[in-house]
């Protein structure tokens, strides 16, 4: 009791400020709920991706091009801890690629992988929109529970069929996204050989094999013209439970994918060392203050 | 270079280090007759020593806070093992089992499933290798490029447990498998484990063209064929050769003579496919230069542990502090 006296209260904080660092000497953490994504991407590479109706300075201009570099900057954008897969869309399936990484660990790996998507690798050139994304709602699905399916398409169906095929699975049982790719305009598909080089662009006669005779036009002479079909892809989400959001430029991506609602909780490990060692800090700043203390006789 | 801060602007907070040098913290007691005292240097250094402790205190623990650490470093490393690109047939005839018969989209022993299952195993084992995935049907799928990321090459394999889909054309996935290694310097083995259930008939030129490419890098190959039990073998010469009904035949006839190391192992179960897998392993362990991650590494432990250090002598010299004259 008498020692108690005797030390002074700078004695005592400086005591406090040592209990506290030899505490941050034994890493305190704390448990945190944080929001993570765990994402499916599935990209369309049928060849009316080629179409160029981007005009954002700094971006590819096809469709394909921006969905990729759209994709590279929102992965810059997701915390880590967020998990993302990629996936191809062409015909009537959805092909997982490999399945959600984390970001943070994995990085120039994604990055290399989604730079090297190319409408190459398209095993067959019809594209089934719907069917597509049925396959691709099932693969999320068999990805666990947390795994939202992202679906970038242009909903350029091809050969067109008058209607959708039924939906055989639940309205919403997997969450995600419908990416609309494109430009409202209608603009002609790029022909490109198999190293890439441009042959003019697909005209409606070449196609004439697999159109319906009312897809056919009167002249003769014209392009194939592609858009990107509102109306399609948002009936689409309708029917699938998925909302629907058209790609306009990156950042409104990166801001879509960061939704709350598209989140799982997760609980991380917070290190607290740099609040007890602000504390510690302010301990030792407060012992270097002048004031006497009132009514005691020094 | 490889040392970072993860809060840098709790640098500033190293500026506070200064009030305790103009500051010491002490109380001042008045005597009367202080003047009269000669200068004592040994107190004068004690102070000063005392002032410089707390702001070294201070400075670690602004520097602790603001968490330095060392970045990830790769070393390098000799060990053994190869650079593996695993070339892996996704047609649709992969979702049968090895009887011929479709199982349905959820099947276990589709021929995929299977060989998806026993190479995560296969890649979980070889801990120093390098691999690259291209699954091919009709195109190839450049999947993953080579590398030492195994969970992320463990990943991509089990998603080719998946359906497949189209046809089997085994010439540009060879090429750009191939293309993994072209331009890159020889730092191992090199290997292209094709599996497939399947052939297909190839080009002349496009067969010429590949031999070259498999010679000027120094690949081998090794084929694990998943046969149909009652589908012909490699070995034996077809009763009618035709390229287009039996192209498995000329394939091997054709990788034979690419001019190197080539072995082809015939699965028509899983046991079989069991006992290639580890065929190829055996055969695959010649000295390569690797790189291995070291982790990133916190310092700020180091900090507060030093500050806690600077700590101890404040405190000793606290607890002698005089409080009145007149205790």
């Amino acid at each position: 009791m008498r020692i108690c006296l005797y030390l002074s209260w700078r004695f005592w904080s400086l005591f406090g400020a040592a209990v506290l660092l030899s505490l941050c000497i034994a890493h305190p953490t704390l448990p945190m709920q944080r929001p993570v994504f765990r994402y499916l991407f599935v990209i369309d590479i049928t060849q009316s991706m080629n179409a160029r109706d981007y005009h954002q300075d700094g971006f590819p201009a096809d469709r394909l091009g921006f969905v990729k570099a759209s994709i590279r900057q929102a992965l810059d954008k997701l915390p880590c801890g967020s998990e993302v897969g990629l996936g191809l869309f062409t015909t009537r399936n959805s092909q997982v690629m490999f399945e959600p990484l984390e970001i943070c660990g994995h990085f120039p790996l994604i990055a290399d992988v989604l730079d090297h998507i190319d409408w190459r690798m398209a095993w067959a050139a019809d594209s089934h929109i719907a069917r597509g994304l049925y396959t691709g709602l099932r693969e999320a699905a068999a990805l666990g529970a947390n795994t939202r399916l992202v679906f970038f398409s242009d909903g350029q169906q091809f050969p067109p069929e008058p209607d959708f095929p039924p939906f055989d699975g639940q309205p919403g049982a997997v969450g995600g996204l419908i990416v609309g790719v494109g430009g409202t305009q209608p603009v002609p598909i790029p022909r490109l050989d198999k190293e890439n080089r441009p042959m003019g662009f697909w005209e409606t006669m070449d196609l004439r094999d697999y159109l319906p005779p009312s897809a056919l036009p009167k002249d003769g002479a014209n392009f194939y013209l592609s858009r990107l079909d509102v109306q399609s892809l948002t009936r689409l989400a309708t029917i699938t439970g998925l909302s629907y959001v058209q790609l306009e430029t990156p950042e409104n991506l990166a801001r879509t994918l960061l939704a709350r609602n598209l989140a799982a909780e997760r609980t991380v490990k917070v290190d607290i060392r740099w609040i007890l060692g602000s504390l510690t800090l302010l301990l030792l700043l407060i012992t270097r203050l002048n004031f006497s203390p009132i009514g005691k006789k020094i | 270079m490889s040392f970072a801060f993860a809060h840098p602007w709790a640098l500033l907070l190293a500026l506070l280090a200064i009030i305790p040098l103009y500051k010491s913290g002490q109380k001042m007691l008045t005597y009367s007759c202080l003047a009269l005292l000669p200068e004592d240097n040994l107190s004068l250094w004690i102070d000063r020593g005392l002032r410089f402790l707390a702001g070294l205190a201070a400075l670690l623990l602004a520097l602790g806070i603001a968490e330095p650490y060392l970045r990830e470093q790769w070393v390098e490393k000799t060990g053994t093992g190869a650079h593996i690109v695993l070339l892996v047939d996704r047609s649709s005839s992969m979702n049968e089992n090895f009887s011929g018969t479709y199982l349905g989209g959820t099947a276990h022993e589709s021929k995929s499933a299977l060989a998806s299952k026993l190479m995560v195993e296969f890649i979980d084992r070889r801990k120093h290798d390098f691999f690259a995935l291209v699954a091919f049907s009709a195109t190839p799928i450049y999947v993953l490029p080579l590398t030492q990321d195994h969970e992320a090459v463990r990943s991509a394999v089990l998603a080719l447990g998946g359906r497949g889909h189209g046809i089997t054309n085994i010439a540009p996935g060879l090429a750009m498998a191939l293309g993994h290694f072209s331009g890159q310097p020889v730092t191992g083995s090199r290997i292209v484990l094709l599996v497939s259930d399947g052939a297909a008939r190839m080009e002349p030129e496009i067969a010429e063209a590949l031999r070259q490419q498999f010679q000027d890098n120094q690949t081998a190959l090794y084929w694990i064929y998943l046969r149909n039990p009652k589908g012909g073998k490699l070995t034996e010469a077809p009763k009618n050769p035709n390229e287009s009904t039996t192209p498995e035949y000329y394939l091997h006839q054709y990788f034979h003579s690419l001019g190197v190391p080539y072995q082809a192992f015939e699965a028509d179960n899983t046991k079989a496919l069991q006992e290639a897998i580890a065929k190829v392993e055996s055969l695959e362990n010649r000295p390569l230069t690797y790189r291995e991650k070291l982790p990133r590494q916190d310092l700020s432990g180091l900090c507060y542990g030093s500050a806690l250090i600077c700590w101890i002598g404040l405190l000793a010299f606290q607890s002698l502090e005089v409080k009145a004259w007149n205790i």
